[in-house]
């Protein structure tokens, strides 16, 4: 079996007077990667590169050992290729099995039967067995953002590329959509934006953190994680040593701090919490070190 | 209790969805009253339900028939032209393609085209005005990102760019050619006639112009310019003799020759994502 791989060196992006990426060096392997970062970092950027929706102003994309920047090798990558844009609409009128039978039309599944097949297929993974003939403007967010998936499934593609896959999504079905993703990154390079932090740790063996166009972070879910032992804490008052505080649902304040305390009730930390720290200043690794001995 | 059965053949019929319409019907009807039957049927249904009915296959003609989409009258249209049915599937989604918008170029033609037959004085020009721009006008829309919703997820399909566009702006021009024609008759004097190249002409400029810019900019400024150029030639000359002249009409086939080449040559540029998509 041919392993998927993607590969990104030195890739920038820039819109006018605008730099979107900048030095973004990347190889990814079969599984599921997270994309984290605030708003402006930069993720739909590098999926919309990764998905050949744009080209990069510099640097060298390879999908799949094809390059995007020649038409042939592009078309190669877009068989290959699940895209799920963060913002989509849909033709008016449209069913939810219209929208994704016209979807396969455009990737080339010509025979009906094998296509609608497919379309059943795919609508079914996402929890829309049933819905395929109801008008997607009928749809709530949720189910469209179902639709919007089951497109990007159509064809178990090596290469899928999800932009906030589980926005509005209820909790039941983005369990169920964790399952299906887990499933198909067994063989397939599966990159998701996302701003919820527990579908990533969750799902993700790895996470890359986007800050102004730079990779700020890229490795393991549990090493991020990792990097926030022994600086969070809980406390009856927020505590001004920390960096980030919140009020519990126990009504206990949650601290995140930079530096490792010892004289606190000290909280197993969440992807959550390591992510707050990484965007609120670096931990000191040596600290983290002694902890971790 | 009822007088008659259900014979054999007519049971086994009814199990296995074999019957006719009426058929079933009746046998419906008569399984309402008898007892007998209806055990005849539970002990059939039970020795066949596995052998002989294809539940999947029911399955799925039962949801083909329920979630299957049916093709529009303008899709059915183009399958009769001879176009494939994929393909006439991917021509008549386009926005440009609907109800309203095709109710909405054929109401302006006509207006036109009433304008000319009833003799009054400036007819004949706002025929001329309006005619040549609506084919470029529709063929803009129908590949235009801001009236395609599904833009993004349809760029990265392998489905050729070019192709598509080419396939809606000859079927935008098969439609509008011979709608734009046919009003044209009944205007007076050669201007009925004099509109076909211009039209041609901006179809090219607006193809040609929509690897710089959205095509629906292109398609206005076409559009502004010529009505400009009409308004002038009006308030000149009173006469439409020079978008007559065969001078003229070879200027708009050359312009339709360069603005073919340049779109050809810039073909790889057509449905990025813009910036102002960002």
């Amino acid at each position: 079996m041919v392993t998927a791989s993607i590969s990104l060196r030195e890739v920038g992006r820039t819109f006018g007077a605008t730099r979107a990426l900048a030095g973004v060096d990347l190889d990814l392997e079969p599984g599921v990667t997270g994309l984290l970062g605030p708003n402006g970092a930069g993720k739909t950027t590098l999926l919309r590169l990764l998905a050949t929706a744009l080209p990069p102003t510099r640097g060298q994309v390879r999908v799949l050992g094809l390059d995007p920047e020649v038409p042939a090798e592009r078309t190669g990558i877009r068989r290959q290729l699940g895209y799920q844009p963060q913002e989509i609409g849909f033709p008016r009128g449209f069913t939810a099995f219209a929208f994704v039978d016209y979807i396969a039309l455009l990737k080339e599944w010509t025979e009906p039967a094998a296509r609608h097949a497919e379309v059943r297929r795919v609508l079914d993974l996402v929890g829309l067995s049933g819905l395929g003939a109801k008008r997607i403007r009928a749809m709530s967010g949720g189910q469209r953002r179902r639709v919007a998936l089951a497109q990007a499934l159509l064809g178990s593609p090596p290469v899928l590329i999800l932009d906030e896959p589980a926005t509005g999504v209820d909790p039941e079905q983005r369990v169920t959509l964790r399952a299906v993703l887990a499933e198909i990154a067994r063989a397939s390079v599966v990159v998701l934006s996302t701003h919820q932090t527990e579908d990533v740790a969750a799902l993700c063996e790895r996470v890359i953190v986007l800050e102004g166009g730079r990779v700020r972070y890229d490795g393991p879910v549990t090493d991020l994680t990792g990097q926030a032992a022994g600086r969070v804490w809980l406390a009856d008052e927020p505590d001004p040593a920390a960096k980030v505080s919140w009020r519990t649902g126990t009504g206990r304040y949650r601290n995140i701090g930079t530096s490792v305390r010892d004289d606190v009730e000290h909280v197993e930390p969440s992807l959550e919490d390591a992510y707050l720290l990484l965007r609120g200043g670096s931990p000191k690794r040596e600290a983290a070190d002694e902890v971790a001995s | 209790m009822t007088g008659w059965h259900l014979d054999d053949d007519a049971l086994r019929r009814y199990v296995e969805r074999t019957d006719s319409l009426a058929e079933g019907a009746s046998a419906e009807q008569h399984l309402l009253s008898c007892e007998p039957c209806r055990a005849r049927v539970n002990a059939a249904a039970s020795a066949i339900e596995l052998s002989v009915i294809d539940f999947a296959a029911v399955w799925d003609r039962t949801r083909d028939a329920v979630e299957m989409p049916q093709p529009s009258v303008f899709e059915r249209l183009l399958r009769g032209a001879g176009l494939p049915a994929h393909e006439a599937r991917l021509v008549a989604v386009a926005s440009a393609f609907r109800g309203v918008w095709l109710t909405g170029v054929v109401a302006v033609l006509a207006f036109a085209a009433l304008a000319a037959a009833v003799g009054h004085a400036r007819g004949e020009w706002l025929f001329l005005a309006v005619a040549p721009i609506v084919p470029c006008l529709v063929v803009a829309s129908s590949y235009d990102p801001w009236m395609d919703p599904a833009l993004e997820p349809e760029l990265v399909t392998p489905y050729p760019a070019l192709r598509l566009i080419l396939l809606r702006t000859i079927t935008v021009l098969a439609l509008a050619l011979p709608a734009v024609l046919l009003f044209g008759l009944v205007v007076p004097g050669e201007t009925a006639f004099a509109w076909l190249l211009p039209a041609v002409g901006f179809v090219a400029v607006v193809l040609a112009a929509s690897t710089w810019v959205s095509p629906l900019r292109a398609a206005i400024a076409v559009s502004s310019v010529w009505l400009a150029v009409v308004w002038l030639l009006a308030a000149r000359s009173g006469s439409p003799v020079a978008v007559l002249q065969a001078r003229a009409q070879a200027a708009f086939l050359a312009l339709a020759g360069v603005s073919f080449s340049i779109f050809l040559l810039r073909r790889r540029r057509l449905r990025q994502l813009r910036p102002w998509r960002q």
